[in-house]
C-alpha cells in the first residue's frame, strides 16, 4: 500500500496539445480518489500514465515515494480494471484472477488460496471454472475486480469500470466497489465521467477539464464550494443554475439585476466574497436547483417567474422557469440591459413531488440566500475569499 | 471482431436470417429444388467421373462396359502413391508451420505494436499477395537452385512459405485489430513482457485465425503444381499432385489408374474442407465481411 | 511487497528503473516480431523482382548471363508467341462475366434456403477443395473424343456430330475457358453467399412493404448490397485467370495445339524451361507482374475502402 503523487505531470501526444497539463495531485494511502470530467479531459491519460502504459512527457510521478517515470508497468505493482474488463477469453475465471500471481512465480497453492479469498469477497466462488463468455456483465465486472484484488497491489487503477453495466447494476456495483476498497484499504484512483459515481464513491474527487485539474476536494466541499463555474456546472444533477448578471445598488443595498427584476444580495456576501464593483462587468451568479423555493406573494428577496416546462421524476419535480419581465405581461425572457445579461434568464428548480405547478403558472420563487455562488465573469473563478 | 469470428455460415451462435420471401407457391419451391439438383449434378460430376472410371480396367474403360478393382490393385505399382502422399504431407505441414510462425507475430506487431513505418511495411507485404509466382519464376528458380535447396523439400517449403506469408500476415493483422488493445495492456500490467504476451495471450486467442490460415494454405499447397514441379528435383520426392500431373501430361498412363490416383490425392483436401468449411469461408471473405 | 528481480529481500517498494520505456520496448518487439515475415518476403519475392528486371536485359540461360540492353524488350515484342499468349489471356477474360453470373445465380438459389440447402451448399463448394490438376484431368476426359461431351451429344440424338475441342486450335481455348468457369464457381458462390448473409433482412422487408416485387428487390437492394463482393470476386477471378491456369493447361493441353492455349504464365514456363531462354522468360514475367499489379492495385483499393 502506498501513496501516489503526481507532480506537474504533463502528457503531450503528437499534436503538441497537452492531453494532461501540469497535473499535481496527491493520493494518500488507502484513499479513494476519483478523477472526473467530460470525455477528452485527460483523466484516462492520467490513469494510463500512472499504470505505466503511457510515457510521461514532463513532471514526476511517484508511488510510495519512489519516482516511477521510468518504471515498467509490471514493476510498478499496480492493478488496473479496464472499462471493457479486458478479461482473457481463453482462461477460466480462476485463471484470469491468478494470472498475475502465476507470472510472478507464486506457487500453485498460494495462487489458489488468494484466488479463493478474492472470489469469496466478490461472491464469485461458484463461477471460478467458467470462461468469461459464460458470465453476465456484472459477473465479468467482478472478475475484473478480482484480478486486481488478488495481487494486493500498491494501488488500484480503475478506468470507468461501471460504464458498461446497466443502470441498476451500476448502482449496486458502486456500493460494492466502495465497500471492497474500504475493506482492503488500498489507494485507488478511479476514473469516471459520471458525477454521481464521483460524488458517491470518492473520498476526494478531482475534477478535470481540457487536461487541467480544476479542483480536488471532498465531494461535499466540491458541491458546496466549487472553485469555478465549470465545477459548479459539472457536479450536481441537475446542474447549478448559472446566470450572467449585473450588480446594482438599490435602497436595500447591492442587488442582482435579473432583467427588470432586482434580487437583493445579503450584506454578508460583501465580506465573504470579492464582489465586483456595481455597474461593472457583472458576475456569474449561481444557485442550485434545490435552493430555489416557491413563495406566496412577491417580496424583495423573491423573483417572479413563469413555468415553462415540468419534468416529473417521481421523487421530485424539475421545474424550468423563466423570469417574467415585471413591467410586461407575458414576456418570456427578459433580456438586454446593456451587454451584461448574456444568457436568457432561466432557472431550474427542484420541487417536491406534490407541488401542484403546471406549465404557464406564474410563480414567485425565493432563492435561498445562504447558498449563493459568485464567479468572475471572465475567468469563471469563484469570488469567495480565502479560496 | 465478432463478424470475423462468427461468419454467417455455420457457427451455432449466429442465427440464420429468416427466409427472404414469404412462403412461396408450392410449384415455385419445386422448380427451385429442381434447379438445385441440376447444379448439384454438375458440381458432383468430377467425383462421379473419378469414381466410376477408377473402377474399370484399361480395356473396360476403352470399351465402356464392366467394373473391376484392377486399377486400384495395380495403382501403387504405377504411381508411388504412398511416397507421394508422404511428400505432400511433409511439404504442406512444414510450409504451414513456417507461415504460422512468421505470420502470427508479424500480425501482432502490425496491429498492436506499431513501430516506425510499420504501416508502410505492412502495405508492402500485403501487396506481395498480388505477385504471382510466374512473374518471378526464373530468378526464384535460379536462386533456389544455386543455394542447393532443390535437392530435398527445403526449396519448395521455403517458396511455399514465402508465397503464403503475405496472406497470413494480412489475415492475422485483420484478426488482431478486432482484439481490444486493453487485453494486451492488461497482460502488461499483470506482468507480461511483449514476448510473454505473444506466447501466453496472443497465441491462444488467435486459434480461429490459425485454423483459417492452416485450412486455406493446406488446400492451396496440397493442390499446387508449379512449385512442386520445379523446386523438387528428385522424382522420388514428388508430391502427389505433381506426380499425377506429370503422368497425365505424359499421356501414357492408363486413365483409370490416373483417376484412382486423383481420388487419393483429392481425399485429404476434401476431408479438410468438409471438416473446416467455415474457416475457409472466413478466410476468403476476410476484410470484406462485417 | 517487492517486485524487484535483483533484490528479492528488499522489504520496501523499490521498483526497478529501466532505461527502455514501455513505448520503446513495444516498438522493439514490433520490429523483432515483424522481421521474419519481412525477411521471407524480401528474400523470396522482393529480391527476385529486382533480379527479373536485371535479367530481362540479358541473354540468360540460368547459369551465365550477358548484358544485352533494352533491345531484349523490342525483340520480345516482336515475338508472335507473346502476342498469342496475350491474345489468349484477353479472350479468356470473356469468361469472367460467366464466372461471376453463374455463381451469383447459384448463391441466390442457395439463399432461398429450401429444404436441404446446407447439403447443397457443401456439394457446390466441394470441387473447390480439389486440385486444378485433378479438375483438369476430369475436364480432359470430358472434352476428349471419347469423352462425356460427345456421349451427351449422341444421347441427344445428334449421333453424326462429334467434337474434339482440345484437338483443334480454334476450340481448345473455349474448352479451357469452360473449365475455368467451372473451377471458379465454388469460390465465387461462397463469396456471394457470404455477401447475401450479411444483407439485413429488414431492408428487403421494408421494400416489400413498399410494394416492390421480387425482381425489383433483387435489383434495387440485393445487387447494390453485393457490389463490394462482386468487385472482390471480379478481381480474384481475373488474378486467377492470369496466374492459376497453369495446372489446367499443363494437364489438359500442354499449351497446344500449337500455342492455342498458351497463356502468359504458361509461356513463361515454356520459354524458360522448354526453350532454356531464361532472360526472355524473366522479361515475360515482368509483363505479367505489371498486369497483375494493375489488378492488384484495384483490389487494395477495395480492401482499403472497407477499413
Amino acid at each position: 500500500m502506498a501513496e501516489i503523487t503526481f507532480d506537474g505531470v504533463t502528457k503531450i501526444f503528437g499534436d503538441n496539445i497537452p492531453a494532461v497539463d501540469q497535473l499535481s495531485l496527491h493520493v494518500a494511502e488507502g484513499e479513494f480518489m476519483v478523477l472526473v470530467g467530460p470525455s477528452g479531459c485527460g483523466k484516462t491519460t492520467a490513469l494510463r500514465m500512472l499504470a505505466g502504459l503511457e510515457d510521461i512527457t514532463a513532471g514526476s510521478l511517484s508511488i510510495g515515494g519512489t519516482v516511477v517515470n521510468n518504471v515498467l508497468p509490471k514493476d510498478r505493482d499496480v492493478a488496473m480494471v479496464f472499462q471493457n474488463y479486458a478479461l482473457y477469453p481463453h482462461m477460466t475465471v480462476a485463471q484470469n484472477m491468478g494470472f498475475a500471481l502465476k507470472i510472478r512465480g507464486q506457487s500453485k497453492g498460494e495462487v489458489a488460496r488468494k484466488v479463493g479469498e478474492a472470489a469469496a469477497i466478490l461472491r464469485l466462488t461458484e463461477y471460478l471454472d467458467r470462461r468469461p463468455k459464460a458470465l453476465s456483465g456484472g459477473q465479468r465486472q467482478r472478475v475484473a475486480m478480482g484480478r486486481a484484488i488478488v495481487r494486493s497491489p500498491q494501488a488500484f487503477l480503475m478506468d470507468e469500470p461501471l460504464s458498461n453495466l446497466d443502470a441498476q447494476l451500476r448502482v449496486e456495483m458502486r456500493l460494492e466497489i466502495a465497500r471492497i476498497q474500504r475493506l482492503l484499504g488500498v489507494a485507488t484512483v478511479y476514473v469516471t465521467h459520471d458525477q454521481i459515481e464521483a460524488m458517491t464513491m470518492g473520498d476526494r474527487v478531482a475534477v478535470m477539464r481540457g487536461g487541467r485539474l480544476q479542483q480536488c476536494d471532498t465531494p461535499q466541499d466540491l458541491y458546496d464550494h466549487p472553485k469555478n463555474d465549470f465545477v459548479a456546472g459539472f457536479m450536481g444533477s441537475p446542474p447549478m443554475n448559472l446566470l450572467r448578471v449585473g450588480l446594482e445598488t438599490t435602497d436595500a443595498g447591492v442587488a442582482l439585476a435579473l432583467g427588470s427584476q432586482r434580487l437583493a444580495i445579503p450584506a454578508s456576501y460583501a465580506t465573504s466574497h470579492h464582489l465586483p464593483r456595481v455597474d461593472g462587468p457583472g458576475v456569474v451568479f449561481g444557485v442550485r436547483p434545490e435552493d430555489v423555493e416557491v413563495r406566496d406573494g412577491s417580496s424583495a428577496d423573491s423573483l417572479t417567474t413563469r413555468v415553462e416546462r415540468r419534468e416529473a421524476l417521481g421523487a421530485e419535480i424539475l421545474v424550468h422557469l423563466s423570469l417574467v419581465d415585471v413591467g410586461g405581461d407575458n414576456a418570456i425572457v427578459v433580456n438586454d440591459s446593456g451587454a451584461v445579461v448574456a444568457r436568457p434568464t432561466k432557472l431550474v428548480a427542484k420541487m417536491g413531488p406534490r407541488s401542484g405547478v403546471s406549465v404557464g403558472d406564474h410563480l414567485d420563487v425565493r432563492l435561498n440566500p445562504d447558498h449563493f455562488h459568485f464567479f468572475d465573469a471572465d475567468s469563471g473563478l469563484s469570488l469567495r475569499r480565502g479560496v | 471482431m465478432t463478424t470475423v469470428l462468427t461468419p454467417p455460415t455455420e457457427s451455432g451462435s449466429h442465427k440464420e436470417p429468416p427466409p427472404l420471401k414469404p412462403p412461396p407457391r408450392r410449384i415455385g419451391r419445386w422448380v427451385l429444388f429442381g434447379a438445385m439438383i441440376v447444379v448439384a449434378v454438375i458440381m458432383l460430376y468430377p467425383f462421379f467421373v473419378m469414381g466410376v472410371t477408377s473402377l474399370k480396367s484399361e480395356s473396360q474403360f476403352l470399351s465402356g462396359g464392366g467394373f473391376s478393382w484392377l486399377s486400384w490393385s495395380s495403382l501403387t505399382s504405377v504411381i508411388p502413391v504412398g511416397q507421394e502422399v508422404l511428400s505432400s504431407t511433409i511439404v504442406c505441414s512444414s510450409s504451414i508451420f513456417i507461415i504460422l510462425c512468421v505470420g502470427l507475430p508479424a500480425g501482432f506487431a502490425f496491429s498492436k505494436l506499431r513501430f516506425r513505418l510499420s504501416t508502410v511495411v505492412f502495405l508492402v507485404i500485403v501487396s506481395a499477395m498480388m505477385v504471382p509466382l510466374q512473374a518471378i519464376l526464373m530468378p526464384e528458380f535460379v536462386n533456389v537452385t544455386k543455394l542447393g535447396l532443390t535437392g530435398g523439400y527445403t526449396g519448395a517449403i521455403l517458396v511455399y512459405a514465402a508465397l503464403g506469408t503475405p496472406f497470413s500476415v494480412f489475415l492475422f493483422t485483420t484478426y488482431f485489430r478486432g482484439v481490444p488493445d486493453e487485453l494486451i495492456e492488461a497482460g502488461i500490467v499483470d506482468g507480461l513482457g511483449y514476448f510473454g504476451a505473444l506466447w501466453r495471450l496472443v497465441l491462444p486467442i488467435a486459434v480461429p485465425a490459425i485454423a483459417t490460415v492452416t485450412v486455406l494454405q493446406f488446400i492451396q499447397i496440397w493442390d499446387d503444381l508449379l512449385v512442386g514441379l520445379l523446386f523438387i528435383q528428385n522424382t522420388s520426392d514428388r508430391p502427389i499432385t505433381v506426380g499425377l500431373a506429370v503422368l497425365a501430361a505424359g499421356r501414357t498412363t492408363s486413365i483409370p489408374e490416373l483417376m484412382a490416383g486423383s481420388i487419393i490425392s483429392a481425399l485429404p483436401a476434401m476431408l479438410v474442407y468438409l471438416g473446416f468449411q467455415r474457416y475457409l469461408v472466413k478466410g476468403l471473405t476476410m476484410g470484406i465481411d462485417r | 511487497m517487492s517486485t524487484t528481480v535483483t533484490t528479492t529481500a528488499a522489504p520496501v517498494f523499490a521498483p526497478k528503473v529501466r532505461r527502455m520505456t514501455l513505448k520503446r520496448r513495444r516498438q522493439f518487439a514490433g520490429v523483432v516480431f515483424a522481421l521474419p515475415a519481412i525477411a521471407l518476403v524480401v528474400c523470396f519475392i522482393g529480391i527476385p523482382i529486382g533480379q527479373a528486371v536485371y535479367y530481362s536485359f540479358t541473354q540468360w540461360n540460368g547459369a551465365t548471363s550477358t548484358w544485352i540492353g533494352p533491345s531484349t524488350w523490342t525483340q520480345a515484342f516482336h515475338n508472335t508467341n507473346l502476342w498469342t499468349a496475350l491474345r489468349n489471356n484477353g479472350l479468356l477474360l470473356l469468361t469472367v462475366p460467366f464466372a461471376l453470373a453463374l455463381p451469383l445465380g447459384i448463391a441466390v438459389l442457395l439463399h432461398q434456403r429450401v429444404a436441404g440447402w446446407r447439403i447443397f451448399r457443401s456439394i457446390y463448394f466441394l470441387p473447390t477443395a480439389i486440385s486444378w490438376v485433378v479438375l483438369g484431368l476430369v475436364a480432359e476426359r470430358f472434352f476428349a473424343y471419347q469423352g462425356t461431351l460427345n456421349s451427351i451429344i449422341h444421347a441427344l440424338g445428334f449421333s453424326h456430330v462429334s467434337t474434339n475441342m482440345l484437338g483443334y486450335q480454334s476450340e481448345a481455348l473455349i474448352a479451357l475457358g469452360i473449365t475455368f468457369i467451372f473451377t471458379m464457381i465454388g469460390t465465387n458462390t461462397m463469396l456471394f453467399l457470404t455477401g447475401l448473409a450479411t444483407l439485413d433482412p429488414s431492408l428487403e422487408e421494408a421494400a416489400r412493404i413498399d410494394g416492390a416485387g421480387r425482381w425489383r428487390i433483387f435489383r434495387s437492394i440485393t445487387l447494390p448490397h453485393l457490389s463490394r463482393f462482386v468487385q472482390l470476386a471480379f478481381v480474384m477471378t481475373v488474378i486467377a485467370l492470369f496466374s492459376a491456369l497453369f495446372s489446367l493447361i499443363f494437364v489438359m493441353t500442354g499449351g497446344g495445339p500449337g500455342y492455342a492455349t498458351t497463356t502468359m504464365e504458361f509461356l513463361i514456363y515454356e520459354t524458360g524451361f522448354n526453350q532454356g531462354d531464361f532472360g526472355t522468360a524473366a522479361l515475360y514475367g515482368l509483363i505479367l507482374f505489371v498486369i497483375t499489379g494493375i489488378v492488384g492495385v484495384v483490389q487494395l483499393r477495395l480492401i482499403g475502402s472497407n477499413e
